[in-house]
């Protein structure tokens, strides 16, 4: 029998963003996404745990280096960190900045990053947005 | 996909079988069974999963799972479940047994989004209800 091995790397980063569909009228958006919809935005101290799932190298003993997981991190969330998601973030122009859509971007921006390695690969992505609400997003 | 939120709740609860004696009833709960009872600070985490709306960016509206959940917390919160709470006048108000009230209330209004509920009753301890063969961290 296998054993699933699964390395998790946590990181915070701050932003703000502002619940808003342009489609709808301001009554619709202010009823949907209530206190969310100010003009202003309001924002969160988000923490990121990123999951990578592979096989222990033999010579190195890990997973991944996690000097390359924190470089990776820290460069997806360059687009992230202080920023105002909806107008300094070029993915939610048009993308609400849900917690679940901002999962599933930075699922993307890590994937792509980490490469196509067959012994490390991403496994699951989960979000906080606050202590007590958090999304996971991974490959079914 | 799934997003889970936390709640809590504070409620006290003691865990006896009517009919037996006290020393019986503390051979099986010890502690548990004190006459006057106990209390806990109850974490719930309720898991739903689901693709994002694209109109909302949303798996679930935050503010309808607020209301659906909050009506079962308020339910329990500061209450002595075995007196007050009549589901745990017949039924021991064990974490097991919350857990699956919790589950069965709010299983009609969030349906099939609805996967997993955590009961922490300390620290120490928690529940976890689900349907079998849908554990989400097994995917």
């Amino acid at each position: 029998m296998g054993f699933k091995k699964l390395l998790t790397k946590k990181m915070e980063f701050s932003a703000s963003h502002r619940y808003w569909n342009p489609g709808w009228s301001e009554e619709k958006n202010v009823s949907v996404f209530g206190k969310s919809a100010g003009p202003y935005g309001h924002g969160h101290n988000y923490s990121l745990e990123v999951t990578v799932e592979g096989e222990v190298d033999v010579e190195t003993g890990m997973i991944i280096n996690l000097y390359k997981l924190k470089s990776v991190m820290s460069d997806v969330l360059g687009d992230f960190d202080h920023k105002h998601l909806n107008d300094d973030n070029p993915y939610f122009k048009d993308l609400v900045p849900t917690t679940e859509n901002i999962a599933r971007i930075l699922w993307e921006l890590l994937e792509e990053r980490l490469g196509d390695n067959p012994k490390c690969s991403l496994y699951r992505v989960r979000l906080y947005e606050t202590h007590d609400m958090y999304v996971d997003y991974w490959r079914k | 996909m799934s997003l889970t939120k936390t709640y809590r709740f504070s409620a006290g609860h003691r865990l006896y079988i009517r009919g037996l004696s006290e020393e019986e009833n503390f051979k099986i709960f010890d502690t548990c069974s004190n006459p006057n009872g106990h209390g806990h600070d109850y974490y719930v985490q309720v898991k739903v999963s689901g693709e994002i709306n694209p109109e909302t960016g949303m798996i679930i509206n935050l503010q309808e799972l607020d209301n659906t959940v909050n009506i079962v917390i308020n339910e329990l919160d500061h209450k002595r479940l075995d007196i007050e709470v009549p589901y745990f006048e017949e039924n021991q108000p064990t974490g097991e047994n919350i857990a699956k009230y919790m589950w069965e209330r709010i299983k009609p209004d969030l349906g099939e989004k609805f996967i997993h509920l955590k009961l922490s009753e300390t620290s120490n301890s928690y529940f976890e209800y689900y349907e079998e063969g849908n554990y989400p961290y097994e995917h």
